[in-house]
């Protein structure tokens, strides 16, 4: 298991979580399309990767899933927010902006004058 | 608290089948290719795109399976499941090898239950780490005494680092009522607060409240609660006839509970008020002199041991100028509750190392066993290895599988080990020691057992695996597959399995000895002269002062039981004394002649009560003098010494008429007779004084009851019933103890040479047994590895005597090896032994002389049977099976 791996398994979960709380309820493939949207299709998903990303949050508590009907009327499964995810979602999301802010440090000194 | 969630769902994950995330992922592909449909594609392209964009179902399924169960679980389980299946289509080495882990770890678990049992167990008491046990000890002792009432008090009253201090009585006795005839018990009297200060809940009722120091009230143990009261959970605020007084039972103790130290038995508790009428000598009870109490004392939060003792001393100090007389030179010394003292715990502790020693040795020679079963092993299966390695597998994974097959058969082991000792404990706790008071000795399988047990097992399996498994992983590749050969190595000599047959003959030369040691000791304990008549005797106790007789009432009640007695029909004579020799203690005095120098000091000089008739019904021989007839109390005391007593203590003059003096009392000699054994078969014979019984009931009672002694003509256990029936005939209500023949009474005294000769005799064989397997085992593989070898031997000419003896000798050089390491580590490790050896020396000469050829025999008979079958080998067949 490579370190990249990691980072960017760690950054998807973010983005997963942040997803489910500004749109509420959606099934993998409506979130999958939905992360690609929001990076204005910069980013490609291997939407394999996703599931076993949202297992991992469902494991640790911080999303739940029930079976649901889709727009177009298709058996889908809904994941969606636990109050436990909520919480997870302000912490994740303030480490990432400490980190990214330190980080900018670095690659732009000019900042700090 | 979140990782332990995960990991639980996703063990749960193990058992789930993943169908609903197959039609999450049939959705999510439904989804994606209706909307490429909708973006124009056909419905075939369209879904081929949604496939391509998933990177995969079948990967996603297995990402997403990967995460939803424990991969690494799974796989350890599929190498336990394979490792079950490899051991259990070699039936027969796996029952060998479980077998002989299970005797060694059942024998280590046995030894180390006592350990558990003697030196870790704490006290059964709330919090024993706050408890301890106070002793008071003179200036230039070694230990410690117990405590007068007066200084209990002044500790109790006079220090701050504890937040109770209770004393008690160790022992007292009492006839009680309740179910049946009445029954003599041992209990303890206890200050009011001693319950308080063990923090010991009661099971039914109440301990003491304080102010009851006086009160007619009874704790008693669950033991008798169960035995004498029928369990009644409303036995609280019952009454109880004790030693003919009515006590108010208040409380049941639990039933872990019998002592402090955990070795006394005691069966109930009164408040200490009560001690005077139970004791022998209440006038002393106050008295700075008189030590007689225990005590026990709980530390207050945030003190520590050190700040308590550091108290102690000053108080010590205190003591010895306010009382010069009496505590001069005295000090305390404190030790936590419920452990032996340390005096105790060396000897034990000596007693316990040998014993550990010779049954790691047990375990070790079997462990050499096993491992040597797996380097067989791993001979037969080196091309399956081999084919395995040849396709991929990773040497790492191999010596795993090995591995977890060795750890499956030291749990296996391990198991069978534990149940073993389940057997073994209950078989040695069902032993008695002869002592006069109540020991409680039982030892069980505790969860310390089974934890020790456990690590045992597991480090076994790795250890005795991890070499065999190494060989394994690394055969000679090219060898296998063609079918030869591939362990062993080319030019090399000494494999790892004669190192290990060498060590374990080592071993057991080393088993051998100890074993010989302590059975030898058994066979000169047993030719012991005891000094006295063991068979057609029958003993029987009875304490009439619990029964409240005065000492003239007690004279003639033993006086009349003693005549009854005689005259049953059966019986040649019958005697009284106060307890049977070899009862392990019993009183003594320093003696000295009045009017000529200082005796010794010290009580070397053992006292025995004895009505007229004593030493012939016990056939103890009469060197001189005369026996007991119609002494009266008033008159001067007479004794009949033992010749061990003329020798020291009168230097071998004429004793008859000699006054002599012992603990405050003068005797007038009367007579001589020879020596006995008194407390132990292993004494140096020590100086013995018979004093007639009725002169000293009265100012003298014993402790320990008064011991009738009846000489049958025949089976002695035949009259007892009769003899019973006198005594109530004499008092329906008098309590009968120890009721047994001279002969058991005897077997008991043999308890630690016994003991100690069945343990490591048992240890003994079970290790000779395994190393003599071993070494078969080893023979039998290097002639199978030799077939061929031998093969062309016999084609070229050589006789099958010759090739026997060319076995035999590949034999007899590792046997020697193993003697020339083993024998002096034996005689070294045999002062271990020394002082639980019966009249033989730790070097004894005979069995150092006897176990090199017994063992050199049994080897021989180990290598016989391979060497017959390599002399038989059929050159012809040799060379065409290879």
């Amino acid at each position: 298991m490579g370190d990249k791996k990691d980072v960017w398994q760690g950054t998807l979960a973010l983005m997963v979580l942040r997803t489910l709380e500004t749109m509420g309820p959606l099934h993998g493939y409506g979130l999958a399309r939905r992360i690609e949207q929001t990076s204005g299709d910069l980013l490609q998903l291997n939407y394999g990767t996703l599931y076993p990303a949202l297992l991992k949050l469902e494991q640790e508590g911080a999303i739940r899933s029930h079976w649901g009907v889709s727009e177009n009327n298709r058996k889908a499964k809904f994941y969606e927010l636990t109050k436990a995810g909520h919480r997870e979602v302000k912490k994740a999301a303030a480490e990432w902006e400490q980190t990214t802010a330190i980080l900018d440090r670095f690659l732009n000194p000019a900042h700090e004058a | 608290m979140r990782s332990l969630r995960t990991f639980w769902l996703r063990l749960r994950g193990l058992f789930v089948s993943g169908s609903d995330f197959d039609a999450e992922l049939e959705s999510h592909v439904a989804l994606h290719a209706d909307a490429g449909i909708r973006a124009g594609l056909t419905p075939e392209e369209a879904r081929r795109q949604a496939l391509i964009r998933l990177g995969g179902a079948e990967q996603t399924r297995q990402a997403h399976r990967e995460r939803r169960t424990l991969p690494w679980l799974e796989s350890l389980v599929r190498d336990f499941a394979y490792g079950l299946r490899t051991l259990g289509k070699h039936r027969v080495v796996t029952a060998i090898a479980i077998l002989s882990i299970g005797l060694g770890i059942g024998a280590n678990a046995t030894i180390f239950s006592m350990v558990s049992r003697f030196v870790l167990r704490p006290a059964p008491v709330g919090d024993p780490s706050s408890l301890l046990t106070l002793k008071t000890v003179h200036d230039g002792d070694e230990c410690c005494n117990d405590f007068p009432l007066p200084v209990f008090k002044d500790v109790r009253d006079q220090t701050k680092s504890f937040s109770g201090v209770a004393a008690y009585d160790e022992l007292i006795t009492a006839s009680i009522g309740g179910n049946g005839e009445p029954e003599r018990v041992w209990g303890q009297a206890v200050s009011a607060n001693f319950f308080d200060v063990l923090e010991l809940p009661m099971v039914v009722g109440r301990g003491f409240a304080s102010g009851e120091e006086n009160a007619q009230q009874i704790v008693i143990g669950a033991g008798l609660w169960q035995r004498r009261f029928d369990s009644d959970p409303a036995i609280a605020g019952k009454t109880v006839m004790l030693s003919g007084r009515l006590f108010t039972i208040i409380g049941v103790a639990p039933a872990s509970f019998h002592s402090v130290d955990q070795i006394l038995n005691a069966e109930f508790w009164v408040p200490l008020g009560n001690a005077a009428q139970m004791m022998p000598d209440p006038a002393n009870s106050t008295s700075r002199h008189m030590h007689w109490l225990a005590v026990v004392a709980r530390l207050k939060p945030g003190v520590t041991r050190p700040q308590a003792l550091a108290e102690l001393k000053t108080l010590a100090a205190r003591l010895a100028i306010a009382y010069p007389d009496t505590d001069k030179g005295n000090g305390f010394v404190i030790e936590l509750a419920g452990l032996l003292s340390q005096s105790d715990s060396k000897r034990m502790g000596l007693f316990l190392a040998a014993l550990g020693i010779v049954v790691l040795l047990v375990l070790s020679i079997a462990g050499a066993n096993v491992a040597n079963l797996l380097f067989a092993q791993a001979a037969g299966r080196q091309r399956d290895m081999a084919v395995r390695l040849a396709l991929g597998a990773t040497r790492g994974r191999l010596q795993r599988q090995m591995l977890i097959e060795s750890l499956l058969l030291g749990l296996g082991g391990g198991a069978l080990g534990v149940l073993l000792s389940l057997w073994s404990t209950r078989a040695l706790s069902t032993l008695h020691l002869p002592a006069p008071v109540p020991l409680d000795l039982t030892i069980s399988v505790d969860w310390r057992v089974l934890l020790y047990s456990f690590v045992l097992s597991v480090v076994c399996g790795i250890l005795f695996g991890v070499a065999p498994a190494w060989a394994a992983s690394r055969p000679l590749l090219a060898n296998a597959l063609k079918g030869e050969d591939a362990l062993a190595r080319p030019g090399r000599r000494i494999t790892m399995r004669n190192l290990l047959v060498v060590a374990q003959i080592a071993m057991s030369v080393v088993l051998l000895c100890i074993t010989g040691l302590f059975l030898r000791s058994l066979e000169s304990a047993s030719g012991i002269d005891i000094g006295f008549r063991s068979q057609n005797l029958l003993i029987m106790s009875v304490d009439p002062r619990l029964h409240s007789y005065t000492p003239e009432r007690t004279a003639a009640f033993l006086t009349q039981l003693r005549q009854r007695a005689a005259s049953l029909p059966g019986v040649a004579s019958a005697a009284i004394t106060d307890y049977a020799p070899l009862s392990m203690g019993g009183r003594s005095d320093g003696f000295s002649v009045v009017g000529g120098p200082d005796g010794d000091n010290s009580p070397s000089t053992d006292l025995y009560m004895a009505s007229p008739g004593f030493l012939e019904t016990m056939g103890i021989p009469r060197i001189a003098g005369n026996d007991f007839s119609n002494e009266t109390a008033t008159e001067q005391k007479v004794g009949i010494v033992n010749q061990a007593f003329v020798d020291r203590i009168l230097k071998g003059k004429n004793p008859i008429g000699v006054l002599v003096n012992g603990g405050g009392v003068n005797y007038r000699i009367i007579g001589v007779v020879g020596n006995i054994k008194s407390r132990s078969l292993g004494e140096e014979t020590r100086s013995v004084i018979y004093r007639a019984m009725v002169q000293n009931v009265g100012s003298d009672p014993s402790f320990l009851g008064y011991t009738l002694v009846v000489h049958t003509a025949g089976d002695p256990a035949g009259v007892a019933e009769a003899v019973r029936r006198q005594i109530h005939a004499l008092d329906p209500a008098m309590a009968i103890f120890n009721e047994q023949t001279m002969e058991e009474h005897v077997q008991a005294a043999f308890f630690l040479p016994r003991l100690a000769a069945t343990l490591f005799g048992t240890f003994g064989f079970i290790g000779l047994v395994l190393a003599s397997v071993g070494l078969y085992g080893v023979m039998s593989y290097a002639v199978s590895r030799r077939t061929r070898e031998i093969g062309i031997r016999m084609a070229l000419g050589a006789q099958p005597g010759t090739v026997e003896r060319l076995v035999l000798r590949q034999g007899m050089v590792l046997t020697s090896i193993a003697l020339v390491l083993g024998w002096p580590a034996a005689w070294m490790l045999s002062k271990l032994a020394s002082s639980f050896l019966y009249g033989i020396q730790p070097h004894d000469a005979f069995t150092f002389a006897i176990v090199p050829p017994l063992l050199v025999m049994i080897a021989l008979a180990a290598c016989w049977i391979p060497a017959r079958r390599a002399a038989s080998v059929d050159p012809m067949q040799a060379l065409r099976t290879e």
